[in-house]
């Protein structure tokens, strides 16, 4: 997760780079620290000090880590040459270099050479069989050649040894949600939730599929859950408010025959319609009739 | 005593200060040494999968409330039932960690490197501090202190009547091997091969026993009370768009 501070240095390094006011290197650093991708602009200013030897040369042993990072921005700019020349560099450098064997695999990903990149992956995996870089690049190449049957199984033996891992859990819900099996997909967004319980974008996620498999229970549990967004949101989540009124008159309808003793909360839709006027009415003036037109719809409208 | 023994500054140039020079000397060069001698672990894939395991199930027990009552149970169940729960532990199946580092030479072998980096130079320094300098009053601190401290101050010297604030040279060197700890962490980073309380965390910790804290994640898993806390929430969002709309 990015915090907001380191944020704002981020972007105010990049004006800067972008500017031609300097600090390159600090700006890369950033970016590899924080994780964040920015492709474009680690391939152009990465090269630039790559291509300027007395540059390159005071940063000593960390030319190396900036060889790989300008590796991987290449080939997700498809700058297969670059890339190439790079990892060249780094395979004179180390040889026998796991982490070399690594960055080669995924240049013959990067050009679409599946077969010899899964061969090169799986004998590094024979070396090592725990490496998860590897693992997740498997996963990919599955999701990328449109084998997602392939991916979700490759996931799953992931998952199997590495089960803290929450981005891979993140990964299979949206695979599982793509196919839509909605089931198995509640399941992982239950274990997002378990692990970073106060991500608000879990629980609206979760709400949404539980929406989607309908029936008295989820739809209730939905409504439970979009609540539970709108809580930890401080109200600002508009898909979570159309959820609540889509929940409560779908709950109408399907309960108008029963008892009506256990109807909780009755003003939650209410409200919520009345927020979502207002945001339009701030907004969006213009669609609001849409929005009037379509809360009447729901019956949901005070 | 009345009158104070006076010291010679040639053992304070001669010994006192070449001593503890050695010392760090020598331990920034163990630490240099074992950093050379360190073979990369590959981590065992049965270890790393129970300590995700202990993640997975904490995360449940403390998210518990989170998540529908439904889900909890069978994730409990999953977790925790006698014939194959992840977190169930047959009974004699766990590895006695003493016969499995018999079985796995390179896991003594690893033991035998780090003491003989420790154990080595220890022995050397102390043979030469004992060879040479035996027998010296080396300094004196400025302070007095009862007649307990002369076991630990007065190492080597057999004479009762020689104040105890009078520091021997062989106690000068223990106190510098065990007082060094502070320099090197400032000099060789935290994580130094010399830092001789984490060594002996390391051996008790070598005992480790993980189905042991797996058994005791299975108990306190079993223990856990749902109660979900989401139809709460439906108040507290009520609360909180009163709070926007008004």
């Amino acid at each position: 997760m990015v915090s907001k501070t380191e944020e704002t240095q981020l972007s105010n390094l990049e004006t800067q780079v972008d500017n031609g006011g300097g600090g390159a290197w600090e700006y890369l650093s950033l970016v590899r620290k924080l994780k964040v991708r920015r492709s474009d602009r680690v391939l152009k200013h990465g090269l630039s000090i790559l291509n300027d030897p007395k540059k390159r040369s005071s940063l000593g042993p960390d030319e190396w880590t900036l060889y790989e990072q300008v590796a991987v921005a290449a080939m997700d700019c498809q700058s297969l040459d670059v890339a190439k020349d790079c990892i060249k560099v780094l395979q004179k450098k180390f040889p026998e270099s796991k982490r070399v064997g690594r960055l080669e695999g995924m240049l013959l990903e990067a050009k679409g050479a599946w077969t010899e990149a899964e061969k090169a992956y799986s004998s590094l995996l024979e070396d090592n069989p725990l490496d998860q870089v590897i693992h997740k690049r498997r996963v990919a190449m599955a999701k990328a050649q449109g084998n997602v049957s392939v991916a979700i199984e490759w996931l799953n033996k992931y998952l199997e040894i590495f089960m803290a891992d929450h981005d891979s859990w993140r990964e299979l819900a949206e695979i599982y949600v793509s196919l839509q099996m909605y089931k198995q997909a509640a399941f992982c967004y239950e274990e997002l939730i378990l692990s970073q319980p106060m991500v608000p974008l879990y629980h609206l996620a979760y709400a949404d599929v539980l929406y989607t498999l309908g029936g008295l229970e989820n739809l209730q549990n939905a409504k439970k859950y979009y609540a539970s967004t709108i809580d930890l949101t401080g109200g600002k989540n508009t898909r979570a408010l159309f959820g609540i009124c889509l929940c409560s008159s779908a709950i109408g309808q399907i309960a108008k025959g029963r008892n009506k003793d256990d109807k909780e909360s009755p003003e939650l839709q209410s409200l919520a319609a009345t927020a979502l006027e207002r945001e339009y009415k701030q907004k969006a003036s213009d669609k609001l009739s849409l929005l009037t037109a379509a809360l009447k719809g729901l019956k949901v409208s005070s | 005593m009345a009158e104070d023994l006076v010291l010679d500054t040639a053992i304070r140039d001669w010994v006192l200060i070449p001593l503890s020079v050695v010392m760090v000397l020598i331990g920034i060069l163990r630490h240099f040494v074992s950093k050379l001698m360190r073979s990369s672990q590959v981590p065992d894939a049965k270890i790393v999968k129970e300590g995700q395991l202990i993640v997975r199930a904490r995360n449940l027990r403390s998210g518990a409330n989170f998540i529908p009552p439904r889900s909890f149970r069978a994730r409990r169940f999953y977790f925790s039932n006698e014939e194959n729960g992840l977190l169930h532990v047959p009974k004699g199946q766990a590895p006695n960690p003493q016969a499995q580092m018999f079985s796995d030479p390179n896991m003594a072998m690893d033991m035998m490197k780090k003491n003989l980096s420790m154990i080595i130079p220890q022995t050397l320094t102390f043979a030469w501090v004992n060879f040479f300098f035996s027998g010296f009053v080396a300094a004196k601190i400025p302070f007095p202190l009862t007649q307990r401290f002369r076991s630990m101050l007065q190492n080597g010297i057999d004479l009762s009547t020689v104040d105890v604030s009078y520091v021997s040279s062989r106690s000068w060197y223990f106190l510098n091997l065990f007082g060094l700890r502070g320099l090197f962490s400032l000099i060789l980073g935290e994580d130094n091969a010399t830092d001789d309380t984490q060594r002996m965390m390391q051996m008790s910790g070598f005992g480790f026993d993980p189905t042991k804290s797996l058994g005791a994640e299975k108990d306190s898993l079993d223990i856990v009370q749902h109660d979900w806390a989401l139809p709460k929430f439906e108040q507290r969002a009520e609360a909180v768009l009163r709070k926007v709309l008004s």
